[in-house]
C-alpha cells in the first residue's frame, strides 16, 4: 500500500485529511500516534441516544399533572431523589433518578414529525441548501478513536420514515455515516407472516461473505481488488478514489475483526438479556452497551414500533394504553442499561440522552389521545459528565406553558456536546462552502447541568 | 464587485423598460443548428485555453475513446455502455463518432429516464427530508418525464413550475395515489409558504441566495430584508391548510402582490430583485408575472444560473462556484466571458438543454482525460483535467445491471408499497441503502456499509455467481476461448475498455493460481476477477 508517487496539491491534501482519508491510509508515525491515543487512559466519553420516535407524552412519563383535568389516569411515584416524581409505569427508571436529569421545560416550535425530527436531530430546520449532519455523525466525528475497528457511530433500529435526511451524515459525507442495524424491523404497519427476529436483525448487514465463497477465495479476491485500487489511485489521486479505497480497508478490517463479536448478543447471560427486555429496543440497549464497551463513541437506539403499536409514541388515539406498553419496554431497557454500564464502570464516561421530536398536547382529545405539542415538553439526560439528580425548569399547572427556564433545541444539543467534552466552537466545512460550528453561536448550554 | 452589480442593475432596468415578457426570438432552423453548436464549442475551447495560457497550465491529454465512451454514457444515460455498445463504438473509424454518439444517446429513452433524476435532484432536494414530498415524488417525476421527453425549453419548465394552478390540485387521495403528472411536490416541499418558495426560486433558477435576508439585514449582503419579502410577495397569495399530518393547498389569492414583513406592520410590495416594480398587466397573476420576468431572454440571472449548473454537472465545478451563490461575496466567475457567451447562446436557442449539452460534451475540457499527467493537480476551476465524480445510487445500480445482465425480479418501485411491506425491487432497496448524494459529486465518498453491500450484498453476489449472472455465464462457458480473451471481455463489460497487457497478465496469473490450488476452480476465479472489477474504484466513479 505504497503512497502514490504523485504529490497531491495542498488543497487536495487538506480536503483529504478533512475527510479522514489520508489519516487512515498513512503508515508510519501517524499510526503510532493513533495507537498511543487509543491506549491513553483519558478515554473520551461515549454517548447513547435513546430516540423516542413519534414524540413521547411528557404528561404521562416525566411531568405528570395528577388531579388536573389534563392529567390522565396515571399515578405519580417517588424516585430515588426526594421530591422528584415520575410515572408509576417507570418504576425501574425511578430508582435511577440519582443519576439522571429531567429537562421539563423544552420549548420548541415545530409540531410536524418531519420538520421536528430533522430539527431535534440536526439542530436546524430542513429546507435550505445546507445538508446538516445528524447529531451522531457530528459528535462521533469529534469523539472517534483513530484506527478503531468498529465505526464510530452505530444506529440501532432507526425509523427513518418521517425524515430520512435527519439520520444522515449530511455535509460530513459517508465517512461519518452511521453503521445501521435493525432497520427493516420497523415497517409502517404490521406485516402478517413477517416475524420479527430481533437477534438476526441486530447484526451488521452484509458483514459475512456470500454463501459458497470460502475464506481462501475471499482473501484472494480482496487481494486482487487491492491491486486494482492501488493502480487507480496512483493514476487518479483524488477524493472519490481515495475514499473508496479507505472505506474498503475499513470494511475489510471490520469483516475480519474480532470486534464484530460485539454484535453477537448470544454471548450474554440469558438472565441479563431477559432483564433488558426481549424486544428490539431492549436488545438494542444491550447492543449499545456492548458497543460502548468496545469504544464506540456514539450509539443511538430508537424506540418506535413495539408490542403491536405501529406508530410508536405518536399516540393520537388511546394514549394511555399505548404509553403504558411503551413505558414497560422503555423502563426495562433503559434502567437495565444504566445498571449494566454502572457495574462495568462505564456509566461515568457515558452520557445517555432521552428525547423525541416533540411532546404531546396536555389536553386529552376526543379519542383519549394526545396530539403533537412543541410548546412545553420533556427530555432527559443520564450518566456521566453532568450534575445528576435534578430537574431543570417546570411547566404550568395545566402543562400548557413553560413556567420556568425555557430550553430551546440548540441549547439542549449544545449541552450534550459540552457534557461530552466537545468544543462547540469548532467548525466543519459545509456543502455550501460555509463553515458551520458544532453548536450555533446563539446556543446557551444549560449551565446547571454541566459538571 | 460594485461595478458589476451596477451593470447588472442597469441591464435589469433596461429589461424592465422593454417589458418583462419579451417573446423569445425564434430558434434558428436546424440546418444552422449544428453550425451553432460547433461555434459555441470553439468559443468554449478558445476561452478555456486562454486561461491555461495565462496560468501556464498544461492540460491533461484528451481522453481516449474508451474513457470518453464510459463518461458520456454515465452523464447522459446514467449507466455504463453494454459490451456490444462498447465494441461498436471502439471499432467505429469515423472521425465524428463522438458527436454521433452524443446524438444517439440524447435521442434515447435512457436519456429521459436519467435526466428525470438529474432535474429532480435539483428541483426537489427535499425528497429526503419530508415524507409527504417523498410520496408525491412519482407525480413530480411523471411531470419531468413529459417535459424532458418533448425536450421542453428550460424556460418552459420553470414557467410551468412557477405558474402551476394550485386551487384544483385535488384531495389528499389524489395527492397520495401519485397518478397525476404534476410538479406540485415543489410547493409541498416548501410547505406552500411564500418565503420558502421565494428562497428556493431564487436559489434554483437565479443562482441567488437571499434567504439570509429573511430574518434580518446583513451589513455586506446584496439584498436586505425589505427586498427579500418584496420578492416573496410574488407568492403572497399562496395558501395552505394543514391536517394533522399533511399540508394541502388552499384557495389562492392570485393577484395578491404584498406581504407583511413578520414582526412588523409594514407591507412589502412585490418587487423584482433589482427593486423595480413590475408592470402589472390586466389578468396577470403575481406568480405568472414573476415567471415571465425570470424567463425573459434578457434576464441577467436565469440563463447564467442554468448554464452554470449544466456546466457543473458535466465538469464537476461551476464557472461560478458555488452554483447556488452566483451573486455576492467573492464568488466571481472563473471565466466571465465564457459564462456570458453560454448564457446568451442558451437563451438564443430557446433554452434548449440539448443544445448546451452538445456544445459542452464536444468541448476539449469535457474530453480531457482524468488521469494525472503531472504531480501537482491543477486548480479545479481551470478545467485542465477531468475530475473524478462519484456516481449516484441510481447510476451505480443501473451500471451494475448493465455490466452483469442482472434482472431485477422485484417489480415494485413504489415507495408506499415498500413501506407497507410489499415486495420491493432490488433496485429500490439498493437506492435506500445508498441514499441520496448529499455531497458534491467531485467530493463523493464511500461509506463502510456501501462497501460491505457491494462486496457481500445479494445484488453483487447474484451478479457474480456462475449460476445467476448472464454476462459471467456467457464469458465462462463460451467454448474454445483463451483465458486472456475471457478476461478482456470482463474488462469490457465492467470498465468499458480493453485491459492493458499487465492487467491481463495479472488476471491470468490469478486464474491459473486458483486452478493450481484446487482443480476445477478456474471458473470460480474468473468470477472473482469479475467481482474485483465490480468493486474497483474505476467502476464506482465517473472518470
Amino acid at each position: 500500500m505504497s503512497r502514490s508517487s504523485l504529490r497531491l496539491s495542498r488543497r487536495d491534501w487538506l480536503r483529504l485529511s478533512a475527510a479522514g482519508v489520508i489519516g487512515y491510509s498513512m503508515s508510519g508515525w501517524l499510526e503510532n500516534l493513533a495507537s498511543a491515543v487509543a491506549a491513553s487512559p483519558e478515554r473520551k466519553r461515549s454517548c447513547i441516544l435513546l430516540w423516542m420516535n413519534g414524540g413521547p407524552s411528557q404528561m404521562d412519563t416525566f411531568d405528570l399533572k395528577p388531579g388536573h383535568k389534563n392529567g390522565g389516569p396515571y399515578k405519580e411515584i417517588a424516585t430515588s431523589v426526594p421530591g422528584i416524581k415520575i410515572s408509576e409505569h417507570l418504576p425501574q427508571i425511578a430508582r435511577q433518578m440519582k443519576e439522571m436529569v429531567l429537562v421539563r421545560s423544552m420549548r420548541t416550535k415545530e409540531a410536524d414529525h418531519g420538520r421536528a425530527t430533522y430539527q431535534m436531530r440536526t439542530g436546524y430546520l430542513p429546507g435550505g441548501a445546507v445538508s446538516y449532519p445528524t447529531l451522531g455523525s457530528l459528535l462521533s466525528k469529534e469523539l472517534e478513536q483513530p484506527g478503531a475497528a468498529l465505526p464510530s457511530f452505530v444506529s440501532i433500529a432507526p425509523y427513518r420514515f418521517f425524515s430520512p435526511a435527519a439520520y444522515n451524515s449530511g455535509f460530513l459525507g459517508p465517512r461519518y455515516a452511521p453503521l445501521v442495524v435493525g432497520e427493516n424491523q420497523q415497517s409502517l404497519i404490521p406485516i402478517p407472516g413477517r416475524q420479527n427476529n430481533v437477534e438476526d436483525s441486530l447484526k451488521v448487514p452484509d458483514i459475512a461473505r456470500p454463501e459458497g465463497v470460502s475464506g481462501e477465495r475471499e482473501a484472494a479476491r480482496i487481494d486482487l481488488l487491492r491491486q486494482m485500487q492501488d493502480d487507480f489511485v496512483r493514476t487518479r489521486p483524488a477524493l472519490p478514489a481515495e475514499s473508496q479505497r479507505s472505506a474498503y480497508q475499513r470494511a475489510v478490517t471490520l469483516m475480519q475483526s474480532r470486534a464484530t463479536k460485539a454484535f453477537e448478543l448470544d454471548d450474554e447471560p440469558k438472565k441479563l438479556r431477559d432483564a433488558y427486555g426481549r424486544n428490539l429496543f431492549g436488545q438494542g440497549c444491550l447492543l449499545a452497551r456492548r458497543l460502548v464497551e468496545q469504544g464506540v463513541p456514539f450509539v443511538e437506539v430508537t424506540l418506535s414500533n413495539t408490542a403491536n403499536l405501529t406508530l410508536g409514541w405518536d399516540t393520537h388515539i388511546n394514549n394511555f394504553e399505548a404509553v403504558k406498553k411503551l413505558s414497560e419496554v422503555l423502563d426495562s431497557g433503559w434502567a437495565t442499561l444504566m445498571n449494566d454500564l454502572r457495574q462495568r464502570g462505564l456509566l461515568e464516561s457515558t452520557l445517555i440522552v432521552w428525547m423525541g421530536e416533540f411532546g404531546r398536547t396536555p389536553k386529552i382529545n376526543d379519542n383519549r389521545g394526545r396530539d403533537h405539542w412543541a410548546n412545553s415538553w420533556t427530555t432527559a439526560l443520564a450518566g456521566g459528565g453532568i450534575k445528576c439528580g435534578q430537574v431543570i425548569g417546570k411547566t404550568s399547572a395545566d402543562g400548557m406553558e413553560v413556567a420556568d427556564r425555557p430550553i430551546g433545541v440548540q441549547d439542549f444539543l449544545a449541552t450534550i456536546a459540552v457534557a461530552l467534552g466537545i468544543d462547540t466552537k469548532k467548525q466543519n466545512n459545509s456543502n455550501v462552502g460555509r463553515p458551520i460550528r458544532i453548536a450555533d453561536p446563539a446556543a446557551k448550554p444549560i449551565q446547571e447541568v454541566l459538571a | 464587485m460594485l461595478a458589476r452589480s451596477f451593470l447588472a442593475l442597469v441591464a435589469l432596468s433596461a429589461l424592465m423598460l422593454c417589458g418583462a415578457s419579451a417573446v423569445a426570438p425564434k430558434g434558428p432552423d436546424s440546418a444552422n443548428l449544428s453550425g451553432d453548436v460547433e461555434k459555441l464549442t470553439a468559443t468554449i475551447d478558445r476561452l478555456i485555453a486562454q486561461r491555461w495560457g495565462e496560468t501556464m497550465t498544461a492540460p491533461a491529454p484528451l481522453a481516449d475513446d474508451a474513457e470518453f465512451l464510459r463518461r458520456v454514457h454515465l452523464d447522459l444515460t446514467g449507466r455504463i455502455p453494454s459490451v456490444e455498445e462498447a465494441r461498436t463504438f471502439l471499432a467505429d473509424r469515423r472521425p465524428d463518432k463522438r458527436a454521433r454518439l452524443v446524438e444517439q444517446l440524447l435521442g434515447s429513452s435512457r436519456y429521459v429516464a436519467h435526466f428525470i433524476n438529474v432535474w429532480r435532484q435539483l428541483l426537489l432536494p427535499e425528497a429526503g427530508n419530508n415524507f409527504q414530498v417523498r410520496i408525491q415524488q412519482s407525480s413530480f417525476e411523471a411531470w419531468l418525464k413529459q417535459m424532458i421527453a418533448k425536450n421542453a425549453g428550460y424556460d418552459e419548465m420553470a414557467r410551468e413550475l412557477l405558474n402551476l394552478p394550485l386551487d384544483k390540485s385535488g384531495t389528499e387521495i389524489d395527492l397520495f395515489l401519485g397518478n397525476a403528472a404534476t410538479p406540485l411536490a415543489f410547493y409541498v416541499a416548501k410547505e406552500f409558504k411564500p418565503e420558502n418558495l421565494a428562497a428556493s426560486t431564487a436559489r434554483v433558477f437565479l443562482g441567488i441566495k437571499i434567504e439570509c435576508a429573511q430574518c434580518h439585514n446583513h451589513p455586506f449582503a446584496e439584498w436586505n430584508r425589505e427586498q427579500f419579502w418584496g420578492f416573496a410577495a410574488f407568492f403572497g397569495g399562496v395558501r395552505s391548510k394543514r391536517t394533522q399530518d399533511f399540508v394541502l393547498p388552499d384557495k389562492e389569492i392570485k393577484e395578491k402582490r404584498e406581504l407583511v414583513i413578520p414582526g412588523t406592520e409594514r407591507f412589502a410590495q412585490a418587487r423584482f430583485l433589482n427593486g423595480v416594480e413590475p408592470v402589472w398587466k390586466s389578468k396577470s397573476t403575481s406568480r405568472g408575472t414573476l415567471a415571465d420576468w425570470m424567463t425573459a431572454p434578457g434576464n441577467p440571472y436565469f440563463s447564467r444560473a442554468a448554464v452554470n449548473r449544466v456546466w457543473e454537472y458535466f465538469l464537476g465545478t461551476g464557472l461560478v462556484d458555488p452554483v447556488d451563490e452566483m451573486v455576492g461575496g467573492d464568488h466571481r466567475p472563473s471565466h466571465p466571458e465564457l459564462l456570458d457567451v453560454l448564457a446568451h447562446e442558451f437563451a438564443a436557442h430557446r433554452f434548449d438543454v440539448k443544445f448546451l449539452i452538445r456544445a459542452i460534451t464536444a468541448s476539449q475540457a469535457y474530453q480531457l482525460s482524468s488521469a494525472a499527467n503531472q504531480p501537482e493537480a491543477p486548480a479545479r476551476e481551470l478545467f485542465a483535467r477531468m475530475p473524478l465524480r462519484g456516481l449516484t445510487a441510481e447510476q451505480m445500480f443501473d451500471s451494475v445491471a448493465a455490466a452483469t445482465g442482472y434482472r431485477d425480479r422485484g417489480n415494485d418501485d413504489n415507495y408506499l408499497a415498500g413501506l407497507l411491506g410489499g415486495q420491493r425491487s432490488a433496485r429500490a432497496e439498493f437506492l435506500t441503502r445508498f441514499g441520496a448524494q448529499t455531497e458534491r459529486a467531485v467530493e463523493a465518498q464511500t461509506s463502510i456499509l456501501q462497501a460491505l453491500s457491494l462486496m457481500n450484498g445479494k445484488v453483487i453476489a447474484a451478479a457474480t455467481s456462475l449460476e445467476d449472472s448472464e454476462t459471467l455465464a456467457a464469458v465462462v462457458e463460451a467454448p474454445f476461448v483463451a483465458t486472456e480473451e475471457r478476461i478482456a471481455t470482463l474488462y469490457l463489460a465492467v470498465l468499458s475498455r480493453e485491459p492493458q497487457a499487465e492487467e491481463v497478465k495479472r488476471a491470468v496469473q490469478f486464474v491459473n493460481d486458483a486452478g493450481k490450488r484446487r482443480k476445477g476452480s478456474k471458473k470460480e476465479a474468473l468470477a472473482d476477477v469479475f467481482w474485483a472489477l465490480l468493486n474497483s474504484p474505476e467502476f464506482i466513479v465517473n472518470h
